[in-house]
């Protein structure tokens, strides 16, 4: 088993994804970062974008989140952000249906997770 | 001496309440379970923020920090944010965080400083709006109910941020009911601007050098309006919960209440009726005895 970092991707209503992991990519607000296990410490900003999540050397799954921070210790990567829809589960039509009821930020991101898909 | 039509009315009246409270009691008992499962939910979140905040904070520079972070340097004008619940009967809750909120109007007044009100939820808004309504900026209705909406949060953070932003007032607070336990809840002042920072800054990253990107004070500086969005959502996820929770007992003893007085007008009932028979039984002994 090759070593591992522990994910959490923590929004405001739950932790959405809390295991651990090979690799993350975040898209931090200067270009995409990877994150391998024993990372140098590093708080970064992040913009709206793609979190990959690796495991076993391929991409497990992939979480569009809207902009947040990212924690990176030696052993764990938190990500914290205000909205997040994994793309690997997402439902196409779904989200269509909840983009039309939001409203102003919220339905911004739900058009960007659409065109993501 | 009451008829005996006047006590079963009576009666029938105090058990038709007893059953609207108890199905009160019993929603409000549903609902708690569930506000209480998202506010356990969010706190992740609002931890982590706060550790964010706390590391960030530790290694900025107070003559430079961002505003929101150290505030502007003044303290004549604050504004409270007081949360209560949209609802009554819920026993004490909003009464103790209306009392609260013109506590700290007199006392910040009798210090000679201006103060605003933010008020969410409509019980103390109505309360206090006689006597301190010209100190509102606004009052916001049906944010709280079982279910939050972060987006909500989002938008008073936002307010609260432009109006320090454009300079209306100087030092921000919280006011809300924290939830303690399904019997129990306390009101709690939370300062938002300055932000309040914890003691535990030396826990276990003290020493570890941490890369940030972009630099301390850029992050700081996103971070920070971040942190109050998140500041006020989890108070309003406390104040939901407890509002829930004050509801279940207050409901819980109204429906008590209402056993024991059923118990005591039947008791009455029964010996009225039993006297009206005694005496009809003692009218026609001595009439049968006259004759």
């Amino acid at each position: 088993m090759a070593e591992t970092t522990q994910l959490e991707l923590v929004t405001p209503a739950n932790i959405m994804v809390q295991k651990p992991v090979q690799m993350v990519v975040a898209p931090g607000s200067e270009g995409l970062f990877g994150v391998l296990p024993r990372h140098a410490p590093l708080l970064s900003d992040l913009t709206r974008g793609i979190v990959e999540v690796h495991e076993n050397g391929s991409v497990a799954s992939r979480i569009m989140i809207d902009g947040g921070l990212a924690d990176v210790s030696g052993e764990s990567v938190t990500i914290l952000t205000e909205r997040a829809e994994d793309l690997g589960s997402a439902d196409r039509d779904a989200i269509k249906a909840r983009a039309e009821e939001a409203s102003g930020a919220e339905a911004d991101f739900l058009n960007a997770v659409l065109a993501a898909l | 001496m009451p008829s005996l039509k006047d006590l079963k009315t009576r009666i029938n009246s105090v058990k038709s309440t007893q059953k609207i409270t108890s199905a009160m009691k019993m929603v409000a008992a549903a609902k708690l379970r569930r506000a209480q499962d998202s506010a356990e939910k969010g706190r992740p979140y609002a931890d982590r923020m706060q550790k964010i905040v706390n590391s960030l904070a530790s290694k900025a520079d107070p003559t430079s920090a961002p505003q929101l972070l150290v505030g502007n340097g003044k303290d004549n004008t604050h504004l409270l944010v007081v949360m209560s619940a949209d609802r009554g009967l819920c026993g004490g809750f909003n009464g103790s965080i209306t009392r609260q909120a013109r506590n700290e109007v007199t006392r910040l007044r009798g210090e000679g400083k201006t103060v605003k009100l933010l008020m969410v939820g409509r019980k103390s808004a109505d309360a206090l709006r006689r006597e301190l309504g010209d100190a509102y900026i606004d009052s916001l209705e049906g944010i709280q109910g079982t279910a939050v909406q972060y987006a909500d949060a989002a938008s008073i953070g936002e307010t609260v941020r432009n109006g320090f932003e454009a300079g209306e007032f100087d030092v921000c607070t919280l006011i809300f009911n924290k939830f303690k336990s399904a019997i129990s809840q306390e009101v709690t002042l939370k300062r938002l601007i300055p932000a309040e920072i914890g003691e535990d800054t030396q826990d276990d990253d003290a020493g570890v050098a941490y890369e940030y990107e972009p630099d301390e004070e850029e992050l700081l500086a996103a971070v920070l309006p971040r942190n109050i969005s998140t500041q006020v959502y989890s108070a309003l996820l406390e104040s939901s919960a407890a509002e829930l929770a004050a509801r279940m007992t207050a409901m819980d003893n109204a429906t008590r209440n209402a056993g024991d007085l059923i118990e005591r007008l039947t008791l009455v009932y029964n010996r009225t009726r039993q006297a009206t028979i005694t005496k009809e039984l003692i009218e026609i002994i001595s009439g049968a005895e006259a004759v």
